[in-house]
């Protein structure tokens, strides 16, 4: 009974062979590939690479071919430790990933203790308020991104009181407890407030409180594919007032699933491919053009993650970890002078992001941007 | 699941053989891990530490399931309750984390008693079904109470034991202290099972009624299979909790206890050894297989299901079929 142990310490020592590669810029991406957050990691994951692909095609950094290796965190904390653990271990340049907020919360002590930055994609607002100096975002956290969904609500949508739908996870939970306040704020009344399981398929109950709560308007906060569902439950419920949400109600992905009854719907959207902007327009045709669909705002952020150590390893002149995490705190990087951040984005010190974001709809199944919001400090 | 009892029956000296065997694995395998790490990177290290820990989770279903018969899918959610008392004495009440341990343990004893009342009417699958509603239940909670768990924010910043002044904040020292916890564990274990105690839990799983009939206080001991089962399950999530240094509750979901659950069926139920291996091949094996890049996921499906087709008792009842088919071979006599 001792090859059991023998067998445990091969493959122990197996995984542990550190891969040093010194001639390249490496890059591993902590990725949801499997479990809940497959979908929105596999989007990440196609635009890192598309980054390095682009980047190789250009030279590199500081003439250094980028390297992005991948590793799944199976949308569990415990593996997704593991996968930073190894990426440290094997000399990581810096850390992409994970998108959702559990796996990132056990991440991130380690790569603050390598000094490694750790560019992810997260939009809940608890883990850049921890005091983490290398922790960095690619999108708009949930507290910047819902005062301005509540001044739609209040000023475009003319909104007394709003139902709210909500997915009961991490991010469904963080944007609900970061809109009701601005709710309030903002005078509007909260006429349900309605939790939603992840992975649910039945949304025809749910639908039928949000008729009979009769609000002016719907706030819907799912992940996209119960996103769609929930459309499609609300459309056969005949649920006729205004739907408004954040860019997990008007993505691409949920335009293609809930077909006809994504028409209509609005809300704020941080990133889109179909932004008025020049550089994100191309990157969504390369990208469709690539991988045979329409990239959602994951596939933005991980192609502008790749972007962000590019401009930051270019602006220090070197390869150095510490010192990519010290450029990127507080710097403002401009298209014009990187042009794959696709859109002017401030760094703030705690590595949130300000930049621009839109105001969109969906017509005749397709995303149509009507307003421009500036920066919260231009 | 109750495959290696023909053999138990019929070759008690034998069994009693391969149990001083799995001592000795024991004993090798605990001074092989503790030096194991040795050059191995903090990465090999985490795997082989998150390795010990389900293989604790693993040994108290091994000893509910594989060796009292009693099928529970509650053992993460066990796990969970073991994690979120520890995190929380510890992180909001400030309290010495061996307390934590302990209260951890006898939190999740009480409730193994409570969940093992059920086991004294319904037997089986009925069984599984009340454990899985149980297992449900204790998610929903640790999800939904915000105010006690953190919900699904979950609890962060985790501290790691000290022991007698020494800081185990390393990677190293918390795995050599992983490897003395399960050590000690494992050894109870080993204890229990040859323990009078052990073979009234192989009665009960083997037939209940029979046992009843030879004197077996079969309600007592049906609760104290599910107690101390649930206790090992209490034990590993005090250990999870700081080695991961967060803990929502997504890892003490229900398909985690279907796969420490597949963990104890494909290590061998009813061998002591068994939950090494299972936990093994739960744990280390997709991390080993990671070379194979997006596929690793598919590769480690196949080799679970081909390895239950071809040993359906588990890895370590392969070993004993290999052991006893050795011995035969051997002349008559020759055996020592």
């Amino acid at each position: 009974m001792k090859s059991p142990w023998i067998m445990a310490a091969a493959l122990a020592i197996g995984c542990a062979l550190p891969a040093l590669a010194q001639d390249k810029v490496k890059l591993v991406d902590v990725i949801e590939l499997s479990g809940a957050g497959a979908s929105a990691g596999t989007n990440f994951k196609n635009g890192a690479d598309l980054a390095a692909a682009d980047i190789n095609a250009k030279g590199g950094i500081l003439g250094k071919p980028v390297e992005v290796i991948h590793y799944d965190t199976q949308t569990n904390p415990g593996a997704t430790r593991a996968a930073v653990q190894r990426a440290i271990d094997e000399d990581a340049y810096a850390i992409l990933g994970p998108v959702f907020s559990g796996p990132i919360s056990a991440s991130m002590q380690i790569s603050q203790r390598a000094e490694v930055a750790q560019i992810v994609a997260g939009e809940a607002a608890g883990f850049t308020q921890q005091g983490n100096p290398y922790i960095f975002r690619t999108s708009l956290s949930q507290s910047a991104a819902m005062p301005k969904i509540a001044k739609y609500l209040k000023d475009t949508v003319k909104a007394g009181s709003v139902a709210v739908v909500w997915v009961n996870n991490d991010f469904g939970k963080g944007g609900r407890d970061a809109i009701l306040p601005e709710l309030e704020k903002a005078g509007i009344k909260v006429a349900a407030d309605i939790a939603t399981e992840q992975g649910q398929a039945d949304f025809a109950a749910d639908a039928i409180k949000v008729k009979n709560a009769n609000a002016d308007a719907i706030f819907v906060y799912l992940n996209e594919d119960e996103s769609a569902r929930f459309l499609r439950a609300a459309k056969q419920q005949g649920v006729a007032k205004p739907m408004i949400g954040e860019t997990t109600l008007l993505g691409a992905k949920v335009i293609e699933l809930a077909g006809d009854a994504a028409n209509g719907v609005k809300g704020h959207v941080g990133l889109s491919v179909d932004a008025p902007l020049p550089g994100l327009q191309d990157f969504g045709k390369r990208f469709q053009q690539k991988y045979g669909y329409v990239s959602d705002h994951n596939g933005i952020k991980g192609y502008m993650a790749v972007h962000m150590v590019k401009w930051a390893t270019e602006k220090q002149k070197k390869l150095d970890r510490k010192g990519l995490a010290d450029t990127l705190r507080g710097a403002t990087i401009t298209v014009a002078e990187e042009p794959g951040i696709l859109i002017d984005t401030t760094i703030l010190k705690n590595g949130d992001l300000d930049r621009e974001s839109f105001l969109a709809e969906v017509v005749d199944g397709k995303q149509v941007i009507n307003t421009v919001l500036p920066k919260l400090n231009p | 699941m109750s495959a290696p009892a023909t053999a138990s029956a019929a070759r008690p000296a034998s069994r009693s053989r391969l149990r001083d065997g799995a001592l000795l694995a024991l004993v090798l395998g605990a001074a092989i891990l503790w030096f194991a790490p040795a050059g191995m990177g903090r990465y090999g290290t985490y795997v082989l530490s998150l390795w010990l820990v389900m293989s604790i989770a693993v040994m108290g279903l091994n000893l509910t399931l594989g060796y009292a018969g009693q099928t529970s899918l509650a053992q993460a959610a066990f796990m969970g309750l073991g994690a979120y008392a520890t995190a929380i004495l510890t992180t909001t009440y400030g309290v010495n984390w061996y307390a934590a341990f302990a209260l951890s343990g006898l939190l999740t004893f009480c409730i193994g008693i409570l969940l093992g009342f059920p086991a004294l009417r319904v037997r089986t699958h009925y069984l599984a079904f009340v454990t899985l509603a149980f297992s449900t239940l204790i998610w929903l909670l640790l999800r939904n109470e915000q105010w006690l768990t953190g919900g699904v924010f979950g609890i962060a910043n985790i501290r790691r034991p000290g022991f007698f002044g020494l800081r185990l904040d390393g990677a190293l020292a918390f795995h050599r202290f992983l490897v003395a916890v399960t050590f000690i564990l494992a050894l109870a274990l080993w204890w229990l099972v040859r323990s009078p105690w052990g073979r009234a839990f192989m009665a009960l799983r083997e037939n209940p009624v029979r046992a009843a009939s030879l004197g077996v206080d079969t309600r007592a001991y049906t609760l104290l299979a599910f107690a101390i089962g649930s206790a090992y399950g209490g034990f590993a999530g005090a250990l999870y909790a700081p080695l991961v240094e967060f803990i929502d509750p997504s890892p003490f979901s229900l398909s985690q206890s279907l796969f420490l659950l597949l963990m104890v069926v494909a290590g061998g139920s009813g061998y002591l050894l068994g939950p090494f291996i299972g936990a093994l091949l739960g744990v280390v094996l997709p991390e080993w297989l990671r070379f194979a890049g997006s596929l690793y996921l598919i590769i480690f499906a196949s080799i679970v299901l081909i390895l239950l087709i071809i040993c359906p008792q588990g890895v370590s009842g392969l070993a004993e079929r290999g052991w006893q088919a050795l011995r035969r071979g051997r002349p008559a006599g020759g055996a020592p």
